[in-house]
């Protein structure tokens, strides 16, 4: 017995995909999810690529076919092309700095980490091993520090429409967004 | 190597500006972006495109809202925000700066 079709939702369509087509989607979608590692948009630019997929594949699907096969698949993922990582750019002297500022889409605790690694221009993992790192050599005392951070640096903004937080980034926003308001400081 | 390939990542590194470029004229969503660029030299692609954008979202250079379309699902409208219009006109500055740069060493 072989399965003959598999229904995908994709952002917000759902499709028919047939099973080598659902191969290749499940691949391309894996790679675009390892190329993004990190990034803290990671899931929102995953959404827009699922809905990139399911619009491209909805236009090349004959009138009557209801499964999209790896003929419609395969053109459609050529045309959105691989997932890349945005390079150097030019950029003009004297440009604005970038605010130094957690993140919380994409954070393991509170985005402290992702903060750092988007001022200082360095990949998180990296950060992230620093900071576990330090953890030990100061025999857990970089917890005081990374709570006094979480409760200093301003929030960025969260993405408008965005996919919902993870659990930890959530209810520690909200822990600290609870401890600001006790204390009177602005939350930002 | 070409002039083709030794050009090549600074065409990779104009395109951020020409997306702000793009985005300052009027609202867009990416399927007009691409269309903008497609059949210049700095064609490019969805994969590309996205990731691009939520940076540039990130870095508080463009917002977007989303807008109903006739036809599928809503869509997003990105255009700049006062950070994205300065950051365009210093780039813009920049660039010709850079043009004259390059065409006074040539006399």
């Amino acid at each position: 017995m072989q399965r003959i079709s598999v229904n995908v939702t994709l952002n917000r369509s759902t499709l028919q995909f047939d099973e080598a087509g659902f191969q290749r989607l499940e691949q391309y979608l894996a790679d675009a999810r390892r190329t993004l590692e990190g990034n803290p948009d990671r899931d929102e630019i995953l959404a827009d690529l699922e809905q990139a997929v399911a619009d491209q594949c909805a236009r090349r699907l004959a009138a009557s076919a209801t499964t999209v096969t790896l003929a419609e698949l395969q053109p459609a993922l050529e045309e959105i092309g691989p997932v890349q990582a945005p390079g150097p750019t030019l950029s003009a002297p004297g440009g604005a700095s970038r605010p130094l500022r957690q993140i919380s889409e994409g954070a393991v605790i509170s985005g402290v980490c992702q903060g750092f690694a988007r001022y200082f221009g360095l990949d998180v993992t990296l950060l992230r091993i620093a900071a576990v790192l330090l953890l030990f050599a100061t025999g857990g005392g970089m917890i005081l520090v990374y709570l006094a951070l979480m409760l200093l640096m301003p929030y960025a903004p969260l993405v408008r429409g965005g996919q919902p937080l993870r659990k930890i980034p959530a209810k520690s926003r909200s822990f600290v967004e609870f401890i600001r308001a006790k204390l009177g400081v602005a939350a930002a | 190597m070409t002039v083709e390939t030794k050009l090549a990542p600074i065409r990779k590194g104009l395109l951020e500006f020409l997306v702000l470029k793009i985005v300052g004229a009027r609202s867009v969503y990416v399927a007009d972006i691409l269309r903008r660029l497609a059949g210049t030299e700095f064609a490019t692609q969805e994969g590309t495109l996205y990731p691009l954008l939520s940076k540039l979202r990130r870095e508080d250079l463009v917002l977007y809202e989303w807008q109903e379309s006739d036809a599928g699902p809503p869509r997003k409208y990105y255009r700049l925000t006062e950070a994205g219009k300065a950051q365009l006109a210093a780039l813009d500055d920049y660039w010709n700066l850079i043009n004259r740069t390059i065409a006074d060493l040539g006399t």
